[in-house]
């Protein structure tokens, strides 16, 4: 895995966790405007993240989340585990 | 006559003998309150960056609390 694609998937996965912490965040203060905002910036930059890397790398997520080009290379990348962060 | 007065501990025995044990407790207890929690309101103040914080394990340096090992 080479070490662009590692940093493009670390700065997704680091995005998808503020976005979890915004969300918890939120559903105990929903009135708030200024994290809201920030919760949308942040999704709006994890799906431009999220497109790029599907475009270079293939599928992310399986099972109907984002299309695939041919050949089926699903089972080609590289298991969680197989990768050294 | 004045009853003699009486230190604090004579009074929880006293209210514990003629307490029946509540409905929730299974062994006999003083006269106690159920705990009641409070949590302060979180402000939405600095947070990490995107990095950081996965790395800390929290968006929220308030929150960020390692266990010193």
């Amino acid at each position: 895995m080479d070490s662009r694609r590692l940093q493009l998937l670390h700065d997704i996965m680091a995005l998808e966790f503020v976005a979890i912490e915004l969300t918890l965040y939120l559903d105990t203060h929903p009135t708030e405007q200024e994290p809201l905002n920030d919760y949308n910036l942040v999704t709006e930059r994890l799906n431009q993240l999220k497109a790029q890397y599907e475009r270079m790398y293939g599928p992310l997520v399986s099972y109907g989340f984002s299309p695939s080009e041919y050949p089926w290379r699903w089972i080609e990348d590289p298991w969680p585990w197989e990768i050294q962060f | 006559m004045t009853t003699p007065e009486k230190t604090p501990e004579q009074e929880i025995k006293a209210a514990a003998a003629d307490a029946t044990p509540a409905a929730h407790t299974t062994a006999f207890y003083p006269p106690l309150r159920l705990a009641q929690a409070y949590v302060p309101p979180q402000r939405y103040g600095r947070t990490y960056s995107p990095a950081e914080a996965l790395e800390k394990g929290t968006l929220f340096p308030e929150l960020y609390s390692p266990y010193p090992y």
